[in-house]
């Protein structure tokens, strides 16, 4: 209704100034009933709907509590059953409350309870079976099947949140068969290949997040994929900079660059995952070089005043990109 | 072609980790068909062999000899008696034991690196459940002969053990 009203009189309000003629906003408005309405139902993530999430996960952890303190008394049939049977449940239960729109959103919490629970069981199931189950070959094995089960669900029922846990499982697979296919050779040392495949899976989620911003339907989960994605590329650059003896000066010289190529993409896609950890990555790699370049040379009081100025230079930036770009008319 | 041209975005995105898969599958593999070292080498196994010394046996003038070791003092040393000699045939990734009358007829290079160029390392061992990472650790009875960017598993009759239980004596000419 306040969408109707505010038309209304920006409507008056072009003709009182004659921008538009009688005849223009007619023709609009025929042409607008000649269209047809694409209906997209567009769910936007609400405190209730947080507050089922944060729900499931409470469930998740109570039942992996349960299992923890009891590992050596349960017997496997329960663990299995309080496990694999709860995700297989939650799933069917998740199904079930989907097929109503007043339970719709409740069907999302099951369906979170089932993707945590059902890899545990499978993981219960490994265990008993004489395998290493922590092992990466294992893993794979795990997160192969959970990808495979959601991208059929996904087939299936169409829904936005089973393409979420298809790609996280993915990226799942993707780090558990890489290093399964490393094994224990020392190509190079394993936290940076670590941070190579983060830099990997983080441009790729903000390239998936600026594919579904174009889809209405999927729209609503770019801001997710943007924040991890951001996130994960940031801190993975800001580590393979090194620190002190262990610097890499390529990353060190490449990272401001990244960071406004990052703080220019918030304003092309007006996507403030962007702005926020940008801003926040620049602040942390201002505190970083401070420390590493000049708290030795100028002191440490002067090293923290030329920083904290730096950061608010930062934060003002930031703000005004904000104020200039994002915020819709 | 009109699919890939609306979700060319897409694509590339899924296309990033696919490609990392297959250039570490690549980096992995490749090397091990066009690179093919060529020297043996003779290694020893026993408890905690490579904190040794003196050692039960070293190579001189390219010939292994057998060192008498006098137990020391006040040190609880193992044995250095049940020490085993192994030739590790590097084409083929087998290891058969051999006496120390047959280790003596061989022509050792005692040196770390073999003369084309290979050496063996340990590897390394790293856990957690992504995006949990955890700092990777030495895997000293894991074996891997490195060099000319290829990394082979070495299939050495060790035992495992957080100690490290082989010690390479010398490439065989």
């Amino acid at each position: 209704m306040a969408t109707r009203s505010r038309a209304l009189q920006y409507i008056r309000t072009l003709a009182r100034q004659k921008t538009v003629t009688r005849d223009e906003l007619l023709k609009a408005f025929d042409s607008g009933l000649g269209e047809e309405l694409e209906e997209v139902p567009v769910h936007k993530l609400g405190v209730a709907e947080i507050l089922y999430y944060l729900g499931g996960g409470i469930v998740f952890f109570g039942i992996a509590i349960l299992l923890g303190q009891n590992w050596s008394t349960l017997s496997f049939e329960t663990k299995f059953l309080a496990t694999f049977g709860s995700g297989i449940a939650s799933y069917v239960v998740g199904l079930i409350f989907s097929r109503d729109a007043r339970t719709e959103s409740v069907s999302s919490a099951f369906h979170l309870i089932s993707a945590l629970a059902t890899p545990l069981g499978l993981w219960v199931v490994f265990d008993h079976a004489g395998f290493d189950a922590n092992s990466y070959g294992i893993q794979c094995l795990i997160s192969g099947a959970m990808l495979g089960s959601h991208l059929l669900s996904l087939a299936v029922f169409k829904k936005n949140l089973f393409i979420v846990f298809s790609i996280l499982f993915g990226a799942w697979l993707f780090f558990s068969l890489t290093s399964w296919m490393v094994g224990g050779a020392a190509l190079f040392r394993d936290w940076k290949f670590y941070m190579y495949r983060v830099l990997a899976a983080g441009t790729s989620f903000m390239l998936i997040g600026y594919a579904f911003s174009k889809n209405k339907r999927r729209a609503p989960l770019s801001g997710f994929f943007y924040s991890f994605g951001v996130f994960g590329f940031l801190a993975a650059a800001l580590a393979l900079g090194g620190w002190n003896h262990d610097k890499n000066v390529f990353w060190e010289l490449v990272y401001p660059g990244l960071i406004f190529a990052i703080l220019f993409l918030s304003v092309h896609t007006k996507a403030k995952a962007f702005l926020y950890w940008g801003t926040f990555f620049l602040m942390a790699y201002i505190l970083k070089i401070t420390s590493e370049h000049f708290s030795t040379g100028l002191g440490w009081p002067l090293a923290l005043v030329i920083a904290g100025l730096a950061m608010i230079a930062a934060g003002y930036m930031a703000l005004s990109i904000k104020k200039k770009y994002l915020y819709s008319e | 072609m009109g699919f890939i041209k609306k979700n060319i975005t897409l694509i590339v995105g899924i296309s990033i980790p696919i490609l990392m898969i297959l250039f570490v599958a690549a980096s992995i593999y490749l090397p091990g068909f066009f690179i093919h070292p060529k020297y043996n080498f003779l290694y020893a196994t026993g408890y905690d062999i490579a904190s040794c010394s003196p050692c039960l046996y070293s190579v001189e003038n390219h010939k292994l000899v057998r060192n008498t070791i006098n137990p020391s003092k006040g040190k609880s040393r193992p044995d250095q008696g049940d020490w085993r000699l192994h030739i590790c045939d590097v084409a083929k990734n087998e290891s058969k034991e051999i006496s120390f009358e047959e280790a003596r007829k061989l022509d050792l290079d005692p040196r770390q690196r073999s003369p084309d160029g290979f050496e063996v390392t340990y590897g390394s061992r790293s856990d957690g459940f992504p995006p949990f990472f955890f700092e990777s650790t030495w895997d000293y009875n894991n074996p891997y002969l490195k060099g000319h960017n290829l990394n082979k598993r070495l299939n050495l009759q060790v035992s495992p053990s957080y100690r490290v239980n082989f010690r390479v004596i010398g490439w065989i000419k």
